[in-house]
């Protein structure tokens, strides 16, 4: 560390000292009273630690991840800090009366439990919230309720640790019981459990009639325990009163200590079985869960102490716990069992613990001087570091024995608690990977990553996970051996994640299962009636693995694994000898997407185990989006056909000879030859590829070529034809054609060559020539030319450099990674599909859109890499609706290699642009990669404002309906468009819309004709409807907007120019059509306006046959 | 209101077509043309603003025939027509070259400079462009206001009744190329022309080519020895010595300066002097506050936008 962060750290600790001798009042042992508890004045602290951190964060290079992220994470505290004051008002005194209330309530003496339970009902009409199983009515210990030792307020409100959310905060009211209520061996057989459920319900009968003025009341399981029922009070909203959103929890606590410690370690048993009592001490199975939801209720206090104790210690503890719980609740992690079991208590408990020790040598992981991001990140690295399933860590617990119960061991020895016993392994392991991940990204120097970590909500499982199941639970239980206290749900996911691993192996990285979530009850009944309850099991995939159709089991030799796996199996194992002589269990699945036989594998699974019950409820949910790619069958085949035949295209050019000049190389340009088309490339040998594939080809320099751009692309006919002959001379099925283009544009290219393979493969060949761009550029600073011929010669160099330059090294990439991720390809295809679908992919370019999904592959953070084309569209989709492109550029960093300097470059460039243009006329989007630093190359002339903010609006409605409906979401509903928005709309007949043109295309032809006619070679490249729309651009250019779809395209869409539209007086180079406005005689009268019905007249009439009506909106 | 500033309106009936059923008027500006340059045509010429896109001269010729009588219009010159259209080095350099360049309607093609085969069978205006039409006379273009004028009144005294416009498209049918699928039709057949053609096309250009910059070295050449009126000789590339191309006289100086600040920039870095280290020093410290000073702003700027550091629900 710098001498001057040294200095900083001093500094700081000063200025908030004041803050800790006010906190001091909280302090928990000198506070039975609630009053010193009560919320204070909203603390000053905020402003003036800012105004102090600000300039610290000149220096935060090292304490934080960079100044930028320090700045964002003050703003980030600022806004999640609810305002206490508001959002609890009158807290105080009602959490005096409900104190006051409790002391008062009566005294009990002992009953046995069927008086009690009876004496609760007929009084009060409360139910006893008793465990499962329930109390024998004949049990000889007794029932008592008398005064409680201690009340005391507990939890993040206490610590000012809350964050605001959605959902109601609430506030932890702790009722100790005395000691006295409760005898040694009550920790035993769910004793203690039972004495605790009758004392919350005397006091939920005791409180009933006083409180029901101003409070709901209602049971829960305090996280999803069922062992931990407490009473909820929800304040009740009336006219007067605005809604108070929060909550107060009752949690009966024990006294700390009251059961020895060693009784209840993890490694014993506490619940004998009923049967066995006979061989008691042979078969004792751990009840690890039991146990420590014992201990936990006797920690509380000790707990509040622990993070009052570091509180005070640390100045960074307070914003670390409230960073770690904005964290994990962004990747869906609560205290509940269902949503894993680690919470902002766990986090800020460990965060605590690892202040204390937990490093080698019993030195604390963490220092009380680290700042609030270095203790999160070092709890981050703390978390992903160290596999609590594979090796328990113990704290201050010498004589702790490593167990191995199911989940994570995180063994607090001075309380005597596991503190990750909600934790399932699954639910750790998701954890630890998401901390990796995280982990991963905040080591990222190059981009910041304060959204992904802190903003952006990871848990949305269609934007998480590749596949999801549902499967209701058998109506037997399925009963496991051990003694602990376990939910038939908790069983049974057990179960399920144990059978899952097991068979699905690496096809899968990572799953979760969620159970359902319990609610809160009525207090007139004793447990929360139960619907069928169901799991949602997510999975992602190995993409390497997942599609593969042959596991490979043991050697038939080895008897024993042989026999487990045969037993695992069932009939589905069968022994098969493979090409390599081995003789091994294996088992074959049938050929299809990685879904189906994902899903095959899975319905097999829980059919053999769970049995076809359950097998029937099975619902897959995932493979809808992949389905809507157009084709069907494995995509990368036909692209790489594709691939094939230009490689042998390219060998073939190599190897002519006779070619004037030596051939430097030859490029590929086309979307379809990086496997990125939305239509899949599909050729034979009677129907060639409709769309040629663009190949740009370059010779060795030569001091031949002439030194006048015109005559250079008249030279380039010359070598074209000359290439066409050579290539019909070596090959007879071989067609060539030269067709010109850019008739109107002199200084660009004017001449392309069609090569027509005898197999159906065609090619598009361009001559790429490197001296245009010096004479290009000469023209263009040549200041005594015309400023017309300037602007053309600027604007051919621009269209020079990104078909010549830029688009060779963008497909290059583009194909490389869609090599690399094999789900990068078919993402790439639906996404341009729904740009399609939204009449946008004629104004932003493909290159873009490739950019766009690319940069969810490159820089996946925060999840990881999609490993399936719903994750990976979604992801996009989510980008999109975030991107602010009016400050952001997008940046593809494609080989990894990009420094924070090469990002700062490029954010200046952008600020420059706006700094330039801040109407944003010209350029809207933002676009650079490691090729394009300018990061114009593909944005340079569209889409504009209009049509990005479009692009913006549309996919934020994409992400409302996807965040919406959830696990409902049809796929089909993001794709479909209304031509509602737009002034008017060209519907094309259909003979000539893109549908039926397919059809014909793809009419059967006998095989013994399946040669090129004319006929099928004129239609190469004849595509009417683009030419169409083209048309119609350049004649419309400041009128009218156009819209339209690709494919199926059987609309054209228009806008009217907002500009256009306001009558203006006449003058001669309007640009669009108008007519008088105004009346003879009257002020407005030599006003003309826009003509839009002769404009819709001229639009009928060069469509011609084309267009069967013009439907105007407006 | 027959007329606007200098602009007599002239109102054209466009036919309703099947997809757009409506009967429409497209509205012509028409004026004497006077252009900044006078020509000895300008009496006969009519300036017309705002043709319709797919305006061709016999549209024009329908048009005017309606309203004066067949044969008065000789020709009819479109906006884009009159535009240089290979505008090149060679033509800002020589004036007389680019005439020669100028599009096929000038007359010039017998010069031998070729133009590519047209790959459309009709061309297109763009929306709001504009003509200037050709009469046979001045009294026709006379003519023709007068009778513009004169429907104007008839019109107005029949209200409604604007059957009496020029109608769009009358009387050519047939003798203009089709529009719609016929002419991406055509433009698909005349994109790939024949090859025989394209070879001659493409050595005429270059034996042009050839021709002009010859003649440009020649005058060039002798350009180096003639003093103008001050008495200096103009420097021109190319002498005894074989000529070099000028980029690559830049080039070679841009390498040069490269090579000299490199030189300079290590000796710089090096940190020879005491004060070189302080001033790095101090830079360096100075970039990090400006850096300091932009994510503030930044940060401040996303501050504006509310839920930038909210997190997502």
């Amino acid at each position: 560390m710098s001498p001057l962060s040294a200095k900083r750290r001093k500094l700081d600790h000063t200025s908030t000292s004041l803050d800790d001798s006010e906190s001091e009042a909280n302090e928990p042992q000198s506070t039975p009273n609630i009053s010193e508890e009560a919320p204070a004045p909203p603390r000053p602290r905020h402003t003036k630690r800012t105004h102090d951190d600000d300039d610290a964060a000149l220096y935060a290079g090292g304490i934080y991840k960079s100044s930028l992220f320090k700045l964002q994470v003050d703003e980030l505290l600022r806004e999640v800090a609810p305002n206490y004051a508001k959002r609890f008002g009158g807290l105080t005194e009602a959490l005096h009366k409900l104190k006051g209330l409790i002391e008062g309530i009566e005294e009990r003496d002992a009953l046995s439990i069927s008086d009690a339970t009876e004496w609760l009902h007929k009084s009060h009409k409360i139910a006893v919230p008793f465990p499962d199983p329930k109390p024998d009515k004949n049990a000889a210990y007794k029932l008592t309720y008398t005064r409680p030792s201690n009340i005391n307020v507990i939890g993040s409100y206490v610590l000012r640790t809350m964050v605001k959310s959605d959902s109601t905060l609430s506030v932890d009211m702790l009722v100790v019981m005395p000691a006295s209520i409760f005898q040694e061996k009550d920790y035993l057989n769910y004793r203690y459990f039972y004495k605790r459920a009758y004392y919350l319900a005397c006091i939920t009968a005791g409180l009933q009639q006083s409180v029901q003025e101003e409070f709901g009341l209602a049971f829960e399981f305090l996280h999803g325990n069922e062992l931990h029922p407490i009473l909820i009070l929800k304040p009740k909203s009336d006219a007067t009163k605005p809604v108070l959103n929060y909550a107060i929890k009752i949690i009966p606590a024990a006294p700390q200590g009251i059961f020895a410690a060693s009784k209840l370690h993890p490694t014993k048993n506490s619940v004998r079985p009923k049967d066995s009592a006979e061989h008691e001490r042979a078969v004792q199975v751990p009840t690890p869960f039991y146990n420590a939801s014992i201990q936990s209720d006797c920690n509380f206090e000790s707990y509040l102490k622990l993070l009052h104790s570091a509180l005070k210690s640390s100045d960074g503890f307070k914003d670390a716990c409230i960073l770690g719980r904005s964290w994990l609740r962004q990747r869906g992690f609560a205290s509940q069992i269902s949503t894993g079991g680690f919470g902002h208590f766990e986090w800020a408990a460990l965060t605590a613990l690892l202040l204390k020790g937990g490093g080698a040598k019993d030195h604390s992981v963490l220092s009380p001087g680290y700042s609030s991001y270095q203790m999160f990140k070092a709890v981050l690295q703390f978390l992903s570091a160290h596999d609590l399933v594979a090796n328990p860590v113990a704290y201050e617990s010498i004589d702790y024995v490593a167990s191995r119960p199911p989940g994570p061991v995180l063994f607090d020895g001075h309380r005597g608690q596991n503190l990750l016993y909600k934790m399932t392994s699954w639910s750790y392991h998701l954890l630890r990977e998401e901390a990796r991940a995280s982990l991963s990204m905040l080591n990222d120097a190059t981009f910041d990553q304060f959204e992904s970590t802190f903003i952006v909500r990871t848990s949305r499982p269609l934007q998480r996970w590749d596949c999801i199941f549902k499967l209701s639970l058998p109506s037997q239980p399925i009963r496991t051996p051990s003694c602990d206290h376990m939910s038939s749900v908790a069983e049974f996911s057990l179960r399920v994640a144990e059978v899952l691993a097991e068979g699905l192996t690496d096809r899968i990285k990572i799953f979760d299962i969620k159970g359902p979530e319990t609610t809160s009850w009525s207090i007139k009944s004793a447990a929360p009636s139960t619907v069928q309850p169901s799991l949602m099991v997510s999975v992602s995939f190995d993409p390497a693995n997942i599609d593969r159709l042959v596991d490979h089991g043991p050697p038939a030799e080895e008897k024993k694994k042989a026999a487990k796996f045969q037993k695992f199996w069932g009939e589905k194992a069968e022994l098969r000898r493979f090409k390599d002589g081995s003789i091994l269990e294996s088992l074959v699945w049938s050929s299809g997407s990685s879904y189906s036989i994902f899903q095959s594998i899975t319905t097999y699974l829980v059919k053999r185990h769970f049995g076809p019950e359950v097998a029937g409820s099975l619902k897959f949910i995932g493979e809808g989006f992949e389905r809507l790619l157009l084709g069907s069958g494995p995509s990368t085949k036909s692209f790489e056909t594709l691939r094939q035949s230009f490689s042998a295209f390219e060998k073939q050019v190599r190897d002519l000879e006779g070619l004037p000049l030596q051939l430097r190389h030859l490029s590929p340009v086309c979307a379809q030859l990086r496997y990125s088309s939305i239509e899949l490339p599909s050729f034979s040998s009677g129907q060639p590829l409709r769309n040629p594939a663009d190949v740009l080809i370059q010779f060795e320099g030569s001091g031949r070529w002439p030194d006048d751009v015109v005559a250079i692309q008249r030279t380039k006919i010359a070598f074209l034809l000359k290439i066409g002959s050579l290539l019909e001379e070596v090959d007879e099925s071989t067609t060539t054609r030269l067709g010109l283009e850019n008739e109107d544009k002199p200084h660009q290219n004017c001449a392309f060559l069609h090569v027509i393979y005898g197999s159906g493969a065609a090619f598009r060949l361009r001559i790429h020539n490197d001296r245009e761009q010096i004479l290009l550029e000469r023209q263009i600073k040549d200041k005594s030319t015309d400023h017309r011929v300037r602007e053309d010669a600027a604007s051919a160099l621009s269209v020079y450099k990104r078909s010549f330059l830029q688009l060779p090294l963008h497909t290059q990439s583009i194909a490389t990674h869609c090599t690399r991720f094999p789900l990068l390809s078919p993402t790439i295809r639906l996404m341009k599909m729904w740009f399609d679908r939204h009449m946008l992919a004629g104004h932003i370019r493909d290159e873009v859109i490739e950019l766009l999904v690319a940069r969810t592959f490159m820089q996946p953070y925060p999840w990881r890499t999609p490993s399936s084309t719903m994750t990976g569209f979604l992801r996009t989709l989510l980008f999109i609706s975030r991107w602010d492109w009016r400050v952001e550029p997008l940046i593809v960093d494609f080989t990894g290699t990009m420094t924070s300097k090469d990002v700062d470059s490029i954010n200046t460039r952008l600020e420059a642009w706006r700094k330039i243009d801040p109407a944003m006329n010209r350029t809207v989007l933002f676009a650079a990669s490691n090729h394009d630093k300018t990061g114009t190359a593909f944005t340079d002339n569209g889409p504009s404002k209009l049509v990005a903010s479009r692009m913006t609006s549309l996919a934020r409605s994409a992400c409302k309906l996807v965040k919406e409906k959830d696990l409902e979401l049809d796929p089909r509903s993001l794709f479909v468009a209304s031509t509602a928005d737009y002034d008017f709309v060209i519907h094309l007949s259909p003979h000539f819309a893109g549908n039926h043109q397919q059809k014909e295309a793809s009419k059967p032809k006998y095989k013994n004709l399946e040669m090129h006619s004319e006929a099928t070679l004129d239609i190469v490249g004849y595509q009417p409807v683009h030419s169409y729309i083209d048309e119609l651009k350049k004649v419309y250019t400041n009128t009218v907007v156009f819209f339209h779809v690709e494919l199926p395209g059987s609309v054209i869409a228009g806008l009217w120019n907002p500009q256009a539209v306001a009558p203006r007086p006449l003058k001669v180079n309007l640009a669009y059509s108008t007519t008088p406005a105004g009346v003879a005689g009257e002020e407005n009268e030599g006003v003309i306006q826009l003509d839009k019905s002769a404009i819709l007249a001229e639009i009928a009439r060069l469509g011609g046959d084309m267009v069967s009506e013009i439907v105007v909106h407006r | 209101m027959s007329k606007i500033g200098e602009y007599t309106i002239l109102p054209i009936s466009i036919p309703p077509t099947p997809a757009y059923p409506k009967h429409t008027t497209h509205t012509l500006y028409l004026r004497l043309h006077a252009p900044k340059i006078p020509t000895e045509n300008d009496e006969r010429s009519l300036f017309v603003v705002n043709v319709p896109i797919d305006s061709m001269v016999a549209h024009f010729r329908a048009v005017f025939a309606s309203l004066t009588g067949a044969g008065r219009v000789e020709d009819v010159t479109f906006e884009h027509e009159r535009r240089c259209a290979v505008p090149s080095r060679e033509v800002a350099l020589v004036g007389k070259a680019s005439k020669k360049r100028k599009r096929g309607s000038e007359g010039t093609e017998d010069n031998g400079v070729a133009e590519l085969p047209q790959i459309w069978d009709r061309e297109l205006r763009r929306s709001g462009s504009t003509a200037v039409v050709l009469f046979v006379d001045a009294k026709s273009v006379k003519s023709a206001l007068k009778a513009v004028r004169k429907l104007h009144k008839s019109s107005k005294k029949e209200k409604g009744r604007d059957g009496a416009w020029p109608i769009w498209g009358a009387g050519i049918e047939g003798k203009v190329a089709k529009l719609g699928s016929a002419r991406y039709l055509a433009h698909q057949r005349l994109q790939y022309p024949d090859e025989t053609v394209l070879k001659m096309n493409v050595d005429a250009f270059m034996t042009e080519f050839n021709r002009m910059e010859e003649e440009r070295a020649k005058r060039e050449k002798r350009m180096r020895n003639v003093p103008d009126e001050d008495g200096f000789v103009t420097v021109t590339r190319g002498g005894r010595t074989g000529p070099a191309r000028s980029e690559e006289a830049e080039q070679k100086k841009t390498e040069m300066a490269e090579r000299e600040r490199k030189k300079r920039e290590e000796l710089q870095s090096a940190g020879f002097y005491r004060f070189q280290v302080r001033e790095q020093r101090k830079a360096e410290q100075g970039e990090l506050v400006r850096k300091f000073e932009e994510d503030r702003k930044r940060v401040g700027a996303m501050k504006e936008k509310r839920g930038r550091f909210r997190p997502e629900r």
